[in-house]
């Protein structure tokens, strides 16, 4: 039996704990449809999910399978269709707008595929502004803003733009924002795609690091094969529909 | 602290600059139309706003400083002996035609005043108000030098008699008024009625007999040949007319009180403290000619001209960083974040686009009073309501632009 079908059996109130291990993320009959005129596209089709704490979890699939989509809603960003979203034992699809975006700003480090950093700031300011609208300001911001490079290997880079950085060090400056306020969900969107061999590598041992060491949970969109290694589950997904779960390490 | 604002704004100069310069732009239509209109009304009232008066007396039926029925010189007397009255003067105005050396012709406005008196004194830049005690002696207002065709101590002609140049004042002339020729009360009273033929009319009425000096037209009234055998100026009969009566209060007057007393004193007149008179001159132009309505017009549609160009700057530069926009909302960015982000960002560039604005037309103004006498008036009163409108302008167009990223799908920062 499936992780995802032992999970199916419980009411997603009570998911706090399957086989002895903590749920950080549930997903029960998540549906996404878009309408355009009379044309309605099942984005995806009564997805049930659960992953657990600590666990670095992928998400694979082909292009069009619905990933980011999954990503969105399950972050928090999108609204489904239809269904219940349950992260560290909160139910967020019953959260208003502004409920959802304080979970978020609490709970949730974003890494995007293209970095997302602002131009117009070093890297450091970036990570202290992610630390600005978290409420921590002036000095102790700064404190941590370089200590969080320091961790990403970027303490020699941090008056540097994003023009002036390598993708490999731009991602690095984007785990260091993301890793802000220390959260315990890490969502990560095809965070080696635009990296080469070695900045891509170095990028999978930091997500590793956050949820070996840190106890973070970690959910990545990827169809980089070289994340396989270090994951603990992966499910495909595949026109909608999620396929297989599996365990990686197994 | 970060201020993601201001570190946009600056990020791209080029960019920055092009924004700027639209917004210069914006600020600077609003600046020149509005100085423009506010020039306009003020030149029309330089004249009374200078004066020391504390009264001015007209005919009841006067329109504007330029458009009044005549008094009575009598009626100055009469004025004088007004309880509570210091200081009462006449002030004569009338038309006339400049003739240059060089047969160029000009119409002209021309206000006679005692130039020993204390009420009407303007500002001398060369020769000095005594000089105009002399027979057909003249001063004009320094901006229409070139358009009269005189320098100090020169000599033209106005209608047949001759007028010389020996002084220069400044800060007189209005837009609205032909051009304008002070002199004494004997010289302007030659001059005004020099196309005129008079005779006395005299009746005899309940309190006396009454007499009126009766102006006609003369035959020689459209003939520019140097008049023979010239005369010194007459002072002036009880009978000549005037145009206003100035009074000076004695100290302490009720003003409101002095001026019922001057209207009893003097039928058919009315008196306006030099503030009532100055807002009338005013708004006759402003609201009963073409000329106030177009400027205001201008003035209007260089503030709606102005907010469409920031607008479109605005919503260009959030639409250039939506995505760092929908980055802040997908983190839990409070909403109140980024709309003061884009609110700062619309202040700075109100406040970079004002300040070389301003430096800008004031130079203009500096530049169109000394060359060509015509007023851009930026005061310290419309410097601030003009950043004032900036700020709205601008802060306007931020809230214009935050509607687009209030519907912006914080699920675009996916995309890559």
């Amino acid at each position: 039996m499936t992780n995802c079908q032992v999970a199916d059996f419980y009411p997603i109130q009570k998911l706090v704990a399957v086989n002895n291990k903590q749920i950080a993320i549930a997903a029960r009959g998540v549906k996404m449809v878009y309408q355009s005129g009379r044309e309605i596209f099942h984005a995806l089709k009564d997805i049930n999910l659960n992953i657990h704490r600590g666990d670095i979890q992928l998400l694979m699939g082909p292009s069009g399978s619905g990933k980011t989509t999954l990503l969105s809603i399950l972050a928090g960003i999108l609204t489904p269709s239809g269904g219940r979203v349950n992260l560290l034992g909160e139910e967020i699809t019953k959260m208003s707008d502004h409920q959802l975006s304080r979970f978020r700003l609490e709970n949730i480090g974003l890494i995007f595929q293209s970095f997302n950093l602002f131009p117009a700031l070093t890297a450091l300011e970036n990570v202290q502004l992610a630390l600005k609208i978290k409420g921590i300001k002036g000095k102790k911001a700064k404190e941590q803003a370089l200590s969080l490079l320091s961790q990403v290997g970027l303490a020699d880079k941090t008056n540097l733009r994003p023009r002036n950085l390598s993708g490999g060090q731009k991602q690095r400056v984007a785990i260091a924002r993301a890793l802000t306020g220390s959260p315990q969900l890490i969502m990560a969107d095809e965070p080696t795609a635009a990296l080469d061999s070695r900045s891509g590598q170095r990028a999978i041992e930091l997500l590793r690091r956050l949820a070996k060491e840190e106890g973070s949970t970690v959910l990545i969109v990827t169809h980089d094969p070289r994340i396989i290694d270090v994951s603990d589950r992966i499910v495909h997904l595949e026109d909608g529909m999620l396929l297989t779960s599996s365990s990686a390490i197994a | 602290m970060v201020s993601i604002a201001r570190k946009n704004l600056f990020e791209d100069l080029p960019r920055f600059l092009v924004a700027q310069a639209g917004i210069m732009f914006a600020v600077s239509l609003v600046t020149i139309q509005t100085g423009i209109l506010e020039g306009f009304t003020g030149s029309t009232t330089q004249l009374i706003d200078s004066t020391t008066a504390d009264l001015w007396v007209a005919d009841v039926e006067m329109v504007h400083l330029e458009l009044t029925k005549s008094l009575l010189f009598r009626q100055v007397n009469i004025a004088q002996k007004v309880d509570g009255v210091q200081k009462a003067e006449p002030l004569i105005m009338g038309g006339g035609l400049w003739l240059t050396n060089i047969g160029q012709l000009t119409p002209l406005r021309t206000f006679g005043f005692d130039p020993e008196g204390e009420l009407f004194r303007p500002q001398t830049t060369a020769g000095s108000l005594r000089d105009l005690k002399q027979p057909y002696t003249v001063m004009v207002d320094e901006s229409k030098l070139n358009s009269l065709n005189v320098q100090i101590g020169g000599s033209a002609q106005i209608r047949s008699l001759p007028a010389k140049l020996v002084a220069i004042t400044q800060n007189t002339q209005s837009i609205a008024s032909s051009s304008v020729v002070f002199t004494s009360l004997e010289n302007a009273n030659a001059y005004i009625y020099s196309a005129f033929s008079s005779k006395l009319d005299c009746k005899l009425e309940e309190e006396g007999v009454n007499c009126t000096t009766i102006y006609e037209k003369s035959d020689k009234a459209d003939s520019f040949e140097l008049a023979e055998n010239l005369e010194t100026p007459e002072p002036l009969s009880s009978t000549d007319a005037i145009a206003y009566i100035l009074i000076k209060a004695k100290p302490g007057q009720d003003l409101e009180v002095l001026k019922q007393k001057l209207e009893a004193a003097l039928p058919g007149t009315r008196a306006y403290t030099t503030a009532q008179m100055s807002k009338k001159t005013k708004d006759f132009w402003k609201k009963r000619t073409g000329v106030g309505f177009i400027l205001g017009l201008g003035a209007t549609v260089g503030v709606i001209v102005g907010m469409v160009i920031v607008g479109q700057i605005l919503y260009t530069s959030v639409s250039d960083h939506i995505k760092e926009f929908g980055t802040l909302k997908a983190m839990g960015a409070p909403d109140g974040v980024i709309y003061g982000a884009i609110v700062e960002q619309s202040l700075w560039m109100a406040i970079l686009g004002y300040i070389p604005s301003m430096v800008l037309c004031l130079g203009l103004s500096y530049w169109a009073l000394a060359t060509e006498g015509v007023i851009i008036l930026i005061t310290p009163l419309s410097a601030v309501g003009i950043f004032a409108i900036t700020v709205v302008m601008c802060v306007g167009a931020a809230l214009f632009a935050i509607q687009k990223v209030t519907r912006v799908d914080p699920a675009i920062v996916f995309k890559a």
